[in-house]
């Protein structure tokens, strides 16, 4: 029985720690904007208005649940956990530290990017049930972008997997450190097993990943319906896409599920491109930082530090970039990404077969 | 009964009842919706048969793909096309449904002759499996099973797919092009 006990309290910590990361992320995110617009932000709630998000989230609790007259009332009410549960289903198979993953699987990175995919059946489900033209129509460019997205993202995942040789998150993030059991090559010549640090990326590790990784982060953007691929929601057309007529608590499950998404999709980059958990230092002489650095503390401070770097970089872009039309958004994805993405998948191949 | 059996008996059920739902519910977009219901309880039946690569590509492909496009097409097309199916008439009986009630048993029929004629429990092809012990384990490597036996065995049938594919998408590609003013 202990056993499943231990799966609960696993599942209610990564609640709690998306739930967390929304309230803090929505925080920074303001913060940053202010910064960016050369304002100050919310100031007043708490020290630095540190609490202003936490009061945000009580008064949305508050709210009433308004229902629409005209709308599908079961797909309304069912889409805002579908949304949330997708993407929290995510974390499940992402590695935190070495020996510390909720689920080692197999097939880790394969069933991440199926199930972040049910995400658009809970999106369509909101458009449609609102029974609202604004929503619809937000459901509809978001799922149209998610999908066009899908494919540069994927084959710059593939392009990974392939040097990698594994679908498993965990033993993917073991190869970039010095607890890999195979050499590792800095950009396939100078064997740096021993020095790890940050020349045992992934990133480092073939210089086409780095182009990878960049079609990835950009793909990932567009993924989680951030800025400058926020059409869906554009507040200056569609009031606020698909979520327009959700109030309460339902509304902050959208929030949520936003938040940790952008979370989930760094995290991803980073456990594939910038080392997982490994630490950025690497053995000098005898200074052995990287073995000083590792272990299951420091892995957890790295995996957070990093994604949140890639968080903090998604919410600098947001505040930065215009929104792209559509068709720049499809011309983006279709003409320049996914060929990028594909000729990352081929020299990955011939880097694999012949440089490895 | 084994927490293995229990998950059975549950995923089965929810299909079941789920397909029931899909094909006797006059609103379109919800049966859709619950189509996504039967489809994941059938991934989570392939998972209890150590079939998690086939489970995930139904995902990937059903939910992802192909549930996406049928509810493109209900919202592309206008309301007025969705309202025919309420007004169809309301009795079990009438002269268009005689083709899907044929269909349906006849199927029925094969479903259950073959039910009752399969001995399950002592298959031919299972045990010969079994005599070679060319059998998958919990713990053995689907992914990469299905990798090397898709470009080794099946390379010939895997070459013929991806040709049809590539025709369907040039021919979409086609048809969907604008008309060149003559």
């Amino acid at each position: 029985m202990n056993i499943y006990l231990t799966y609960f309290a696993i599942g209610i910590g990564l609640f709690a720690f998306s739930a967390l990361f929304a309230l803090f992320g929505v925080y920074a995110e303001r913060k940053v904007a202010a910064f960016i617009q050369d304002r100050l932000g919310p100031t007043e709630t708490g020290k630095f208005g540190l609490l202003q998000t936490l009061a945000d989230g009580l008064k949305l609790i508050q709210k009433e649940l308004i229902i629409p007259a005209a709308a599908d009332k079961i797909l309304f009410m069912m889409a805002p956990a579908i949304i949330f549960i997708a993407v929290y289903m995510g974390f499940a198979a992402m590695p935190w530290a070495p020996g510390v993953v909720p689920t080692s699987l197999n097939l880790g990175l394969y069933y991440i990017f199926a199930i972040v995919a049910i995400e658009t059946l809970g999106i369509l489900m909101a458009g449609w049930g609102s029974n609202n033209k604004y929503s619809i129509l937000g459901a509809m460019r978001s799922v149209a972008q998610i999908i066009s997205y899908e494919i540069p993202a994927g084959f710059a995942l593939v392009s990974v997997v392939m040097i990698a040789q594994s679908l498993n998150m965990q033993t993917i993030a073991m190869q970039q450190g010095v607890l890999s059991t195979e050499g590792v090559k800095f950009l396939g010549f100078w064997n740096v097993s021993k020095i790890g640090g940050i020349f045992a990326w992934n990133i480092f590790r073939a210089p086409h990943l780095i182009i990878a990784f960049v079609i990835y982060f950009i793909a990932s953007l567009a993924e989680s319906n951030r800025a400058p691929f926020d059409i869906p929601e554009a507040e200056s057309e569609l009031v606020a896409g698909f979520h327009t007529e959700y109030t309460g608590w339902r509304f902050a499950f959208v929030f949520f599920a936003e938040y940790s998404m952008m979370f989930l999709v760094s995290m991803i980059s980073v456990v594939l491109f910038l080392g997982a958990w490994n630490t950025p230092l690497p053995n000098i002489g005898s200074v052995h930082l990287a073995t000083w650095t590792t272990g299951i503390a420091w892995g957890i401070i790295w995996v957070l530090l990093k994604s949140l770097l890639l968080v903090g970089a998604q919410m600098w872009i947001r505040w930065t970039l215009p929104r792209l039309r559509v068709d720049q958004l499809m011309n983006l994805c279709w003409k320049v990404l996914t060929p990028l993405a594909f000729l990352c998948m081929l020299i990955s191949g011939i880097w694999r077969v012949f440089l490895m | 009964m084994n927490l293995v059996q229990v998950l059975f008996y549950i995923m089965s059920f929810i299909a079941v009842v789920s397909a029931v739902i899909v094909a006797s519910t006059k609103n379109l977009v919800r049966s859709v919706f619950m189509f996504f219901i039967t489809l994941f309880a059938l991934a989570g039946l392939y998972v209890l048969a150590l079939a998690d690569f086939v489970a995930i590509t139904q995902i990937v492909i059903y939910v992802g793909g192909i549930l996406v496009l049928i509810l493109f097409a209900f919202m592309l097309s206008g309301r007025e096309t969705l309202n025919v199916l309420h007004q169809q008439k309301k009795s079990f009986i009438s002269a268009n449904r005689v083709a899907a009630l044929l269909l349906a048993g006849l199927f029925f029929i094969v479903l259950v002759n073959m039910i009752l004629k399969v001995d399950a429990n002592n298959l031919l092809w299972i045990k010969k499996a079994l005599a070679t012990s060319s059998v998958v384990l919990p713990t053995s490597d689907m992914t990469g099973n299905i990798g090397v036996n898709l470009m080794t065995q099946y390379l010939l049938p895997f070459e013929a797919i991806s040709i049809l594919l590539m025709m369907a998408l040039i021919g979409a590609a086609h048809l969907s092009r604008k008309e060149q003013a003559q």
